[in-house]
Formats: C-alpha cells, structure tokens, sequence
C-alpha cells in the first residue's frame, strides 16, 4: 500500500484527503491508487469463477446458431469452424421441420399439460402444508416433520425410479401384489399409458412439495406475530386468520415463483420423464416432453439441429412468458413482481 | 431466520392458549404424522426389500412383510469385488472435489461481489446473473465440452459443469454482505490487509455456516448427479462410472458384477440375488442421505431463507 502510495506521489498525484483513518490518493485520471489496487485484488479473487463462466456458460451460447444451420461438421475440424464456415445457414428451416413433426403437437402437449398441474398443484399443496404445519406447537415435532419432508428432494431421479419401480414392477411390485390380495388382476403398469400422467405428477409432488413447503414456511415465520394475536383478541377464526393475514403475506413469495415457473413452461425435468418410466417405449405418448425429445435428438438421432431448435424454442418462448407475466403480475400488483 | 435464534422462535411463531389451539394443534400433528408416513414409505419398502430373502421376494414379491429377512444381497454385493468399491469410491471422489473445488472457486468471487469498494461489483454480478437468463442449450454445451474441452470419458467432465452456480455464490454474497460489520473490515485493512488477506484471516473463519450451507448442497448434488455420467461416459469406460449411473445401467451392472463374484470366487455360474440386489444400491445411495439430513436441516433451511430474499 505505501509502495503504491509513494509512487502516486512521485508521479505528480494529488493528496486530497489525509486522515488519521484513510489516505486517498487521486492520480491524474481521478481514479484513487488505493482502490486500483484493491480492485486489482478483486479482480484476481473473481478471476478462477469468472473463467469457469465464460467457458461453461458463456462459450455454449453461441450454441443458438446450431437452431439456423444444418450442421455439417467437417471430421478433424475445430467446432467453431465446422459450425460457422462449413455449416451452411438455413434460416427457420430447422423450426419448420420441427414443429411440423408428427410427433411434435404431442411432446409440445405433454410439456404443457405436466407443467400446467406442478404449476397449480405444486404451489397450491406446499402453501396449505406450510399453513398447517405452523399451527403444530411443538418445535422439535415440526423440525422432524421437515426433515422427513424435504429427504425425497434430495434423492436423484434414478432412486426415484427404482422407488416406483418397488410399487409398479409386473411381477414383484407392491401394487400388483395388492391388487392380487383381492383377487383383481395385475396390471403391466410400464405397459399402460393410461396411468403414467397421474403417476408422474404424484411422484413429482412426492419430491419436490416438501421443499417448497419450506420456502413458504420461512415466509410465514417472517410475519409478525402481533397481527395474529391482534386477530385473535378480535375473535378472528383460523380461516379468516389464513385468509386476511397468512395469504396476503406470502403473495410476493407466490408471485416470483409462479412467475420463474412460467418461465420455464416449455422445459421439464430430464429425469423425470426419462428414468422414471424407465424409458419404456410403449410409454412414449404419455412421458416423451420436450427435454427428453432434446436429449434423444442430440444422443439418439444425433440431430444437432433439431435438438438445438428445440432447446431455442424452450428458451425464447420461456422468456418471453417471463416478461409477459412478470408485467402482468406488476400492473395488478407492484409488489408482487419479479424485477 | 429466525433460526439463529431458537428461544425467541418458541415464544414467537406459536399463538400459545388461544382458544383453537390445542384441538387444531392435535389434529395437524396427527395430518402431519400421517404425511410424513407417506412420504417416507416408499424409501421404508426398499430398506425391507434390500433385507428379504430372495424366496420371499419371488413368492411374495416387493413387500412390507417379507417371508424371511437375509443380508445375503449385502454379503454378495461386498464380497463382489472390485467394481462396485470403485463406484462408490468414484462417487466420493466427484462429491469431494467438486464440493471443494467448488467452495474454491465460487467463496472470492462472492466475497468480491459483496463488498461497495469494489469498482466493478455492478458489472461483475451481471456477469454473473446473465446465466441465469440465458443459456446455449444441450447441443452446445455437449459440443464445447466434448469437442472444446474435450472432457468425455474423463472425473472432469462429471465435477466441472456442475462446479458453480449463481445461486449458490449469491447465497454466500448475500451472507458476507448482511453479517458481517463494515467496521472488521476496515479493522483488517487499517492494520495492513489487502482484500484476500482479510477474506481469508477474516472473513472465512467466521463465515462458517453458511460455507456449510453451500458445501451441504453442492454434497447433495453431486451426490445424486447422474446426467452428466449419462453425457459423457460410454460403456467402454465403467471405471469411471459413479453409483448413480450403476443404478442406471443396473441390469448390465448386474452381469458384470457376477462376472467380477466368479472370477474371484473361482467357482462355477452363481446367479446373483439380482432383484434384491438393485434394492441394496439404492439404500447405499440414500443411506449417506439419509444420515446426514437431520444434522444439516438446518444449515439448508438457512440457505434457502438467505437466498430468498430478493435483491
């Protein structure tokens, strides 16, 4: 600091300011020595994550151009190349083919319809648990019923897999064996479409409402509780509670993360709709989504093209609807909104 | 938040005597015991399928109530040599230094980012929030890794994509930022710190939890990454596959693993306990799970309140 310091002042700075706590030093082009350094030191701190960013984020998004080229990649040549000069463009041919796929109104109906219900259900469950779990006295009850409640988030999609698996398998699983107890027939559940939505969405539920339950939870506990007591000396009932003081308080929480899941309406959890229906064929109608038709496109069909328009149709659509709501959401309530 | 202060969370959130209370009170417990039941029911199947006898398996199959209770699907899997010991050592070692590496990596930039003297804060936390909007997609993050990077078939390629998240640095920004006083800081930097002296002698040491929030989330995640072994291993390299991805390949794994049983037990074919056996890797996958989730609740829930708050 002092080596700067005398530096500055040989080469003609100007003390402005000297303090028994902080000496400044502005050199001709009024940017303060002292902090230069500490920027300087800043900077190398940043440095190793900044790299990381710029090599796993920022590097891949030159990856859109894949949407407006058919990729003819030469062998041997360095991937910028093969994209940029061997690739010819072909404008929205790629978004064309894609969307007058036969399968695609399906896959597109798929992602819409799974996401519409973990939409609804899954902020609507995890808010009334949180209200209900509030109303339990004792804490240490209440910590182990979150501890409990948040292990399935934690838990990859594979183990999930082989948890349904336990239940739904032909010949072991613990539901054919229920429903052979009563003397019904087994059923070949990864043979049978009908049920796959309904099994999806109450696994997803199973995963992940716990967490959410907890975002809530800490909304809640952030509420003063002198409203509540108040309510309560004015006779206010456990409905009337939730619904004038509990709901309002946890609006803003509902509305930004409704907001980032409108966001991403177009995209779906890989594992999900892959490993848990064990990719089964017959299953496809019910369980192929978007992001499964991405991965399969670039690891299957080795289709950069299609994969990488499909990926750019989730992200522009999504952000899109993001803005949309965000604004909607602002104009009926500016609190509420994301940004 | 209000975690940090348990005492007062007693008197606080809990409308003590009101006339609803206790019946309400009663009720929810027992809504909440019954949920819990539900939730944890299905991981309570698997820990009693990974103990039944494999008779009992094929008479009665997956049950709550086996026949007969054996640890020979145990027995087998650790006397099965060499493949699976290196699954669960490949998983170790991807958990660990991806966690470390990571906390590395992303603990001076959050430090950086959090602190007003830093000219270029601004710039730097939209370096960073840019991601969170916009991303190249599968194809070219696949492409760069492999053709760029050249990541495939490599510990790397299963450690490095899932190194930072700006979520995660800004749960530790945000940490830095609220908790810790203006004036140690400047302390440090009268008695001659420059800014990494005083994040590292400093500002580290008392940042504790929430370093222990983050590494708690990056162990988990790593813990059950399974995509990225899906993306950029192949068959030919089983070495390197962590448990996760064993569960995924499980039938081959399964052949392989009675492979590996006859070459060191010598003898003849020997058909392994295999639909028991499935079920015993998922318990020694959410076993560490399961252990280390009650102790670390908390710092999660911490975590997750801290990065709630906007801004």
């Amino acid at each position: 600091m002092t080596e700067t310091e005398k530096k500055s002042s040989i080469s003609g700075a100007e003390i402005t300011t000297v303090t028994s706590e902080t000496v400044q030093v502005k050199s001709e082009t009024g940017f303060s020595t002292y902090t230069g350094k500490r920027n300087r030191v800043f900077m190398l701190m940043s440095l190793p994550a900044m790299l990381w960013y710029i090599g796993f984020c920022y590097l891949p998004m030159f990856g859109i151009f894949f949407a407006f080229k058919r990729f003819t990649p030469k062998p041997g040549e360095f991937l910028l190349k093969n994209l940029f000069i061997n690739s010819p463009w072909v404008g929205l041919e790629n978004f064309n083919f894609l969307l007058r796929s036969s399968d695609m109104p399906g896959i597109i109906w798929n992602t819409l319809i799974y996401n519409f219900f973990f939409i609804i259900l899954g902020i609507g469950i995890p808010v009334f648990l949180a209200i209900f779990l509030t109303e339990i006295h004792s804490v240490k009850f209440k910590g182990f019923i979150q501890t409990v409640m948040i292990l399935p988030y934690f838990l990859s999609w594979v183990i999930v897999g082989y948890l349904v698996y336990a239940f739904l398998a032909t010949n072991e699983g613990q539901v054919n064996h229920f429903l052979r107890m009563f003397g019904m027939e087994g059923i070949q559940w990864y043979q049978s479409p009908g049920y796959w939505r309904v099994i999806l969405i109450i696994t997803e539920l199973w995963k992940s409402a716990g967490y959410a339950m907890i975002i809530y939870l800490c909304a809640i506990t952030a509420i003063d509780r002198s409203l509540y007591e108040g309510a309560v000396l004015d006779g206010a009932t456990f409905l009337q509670r939730v619904w004038y003081i509990t709901l309002p308080h946890l609006r803003p929480t509902i509305c930004t993360i409704f907001i980032l899941r409108i966001g991403t309406i177009l995209n779906s959890d890989f594992g999900l709709f892959y490993q848990v229906p064990l990719d089964s064929g017959s299953l496809q109608s019910v369980t192929q989504t978007l992001d499964v038709y991405v991965y399969k496109a670039l690891m299957q069909q080795a289709n950069f093209s299609f994969s990488a328009a499909a990926s750019f149709l989730q992200s522009i659509v999504g952000f899109v609807l993001l803005m949309v709501t965000n604004r909607i959401i602002k104009a009926i309530d500016s609190d509420s909104s994301l940004f | 938040m209000s975690d940090n202060n348990p005492k007062g969370r007693d008197i606080y959130i809990i409308p003590q005597k009101s006339a609803y209370s206790g019946t309400v009170n009663i009720f929810m417990s027992a809504f909440f015991l019954l949920i819990a039941l539900l939730i944890f029911l299905p991981i309570l199947l698997v820990i009693i399928i990974s103990f039944s006898s494999e008779e009992s398996v094929t008479e009665l199959g997956y049950s709550f109530f086996p026949k007969s209770f054996s640890f020979s699907a145990y027995r087998y899997l650790f006397n099965s040599g060499e493949y699976l010991l290196r699954s669960f050592f490949n998983s170790v070692l991807i958990t660990l230094s991806g966690t470390l590496a990571g906390l590395l990596v992303m603990c001076p930039i959050a430090y950086a980012v959090s602190r007003k003297e830093f000219g270029f804060r601004r710039r730097i936390l939209l370096f960073l929030m840019i991601p969170m909007m916009f991303s190249g997609g599968l194809v070219s993050s696949y492409m760069v890794n492999t053709q760029i990077f050249h990541l495939k078939n490599s510990y790397l390629a299963l450690i490095l994509p899932g190194l930072c998240s700006t979520w995660y640095i800004m749960i530790l920004r945000n940490y830095f930022h609220i908790s810790i006083p203006d004036s140690l800081i400047e302390a440090a930097e009268l008695d001659g710190c420059d800014p990494f002296q005083t994040f590292r002698l400093i500002v580290l040491p008392i940042s504790k939890p929430v370093i222990v929030t983050v590494s708690v989330f990056q162990v988990f995640s790593y813990w059950s990454s399974w995509y990225p072994s899906l993306l950029y291993l192949d068959s030919n390299h089983t070495e390197l596959y962590p448990l996760q991805y064993v569960l995924v390949n499980m039938d081959r794994s399964i052949e392989r693993l009675s492979r590996d049983a006859q070459y060191i037990s010598g003898a003849g074919v020997y058909t392994p306990p295999a639909v028991t056996v499935r079920m015993v890797m998922v318990v020694i996958v959410i076993l560490p799970v399961m252990i280390l989730l009650p102790f670390f609740h908390k710092f999660l829930k911490n975590g997750m309140t801290i990065g709630a708050i906007k801004g």
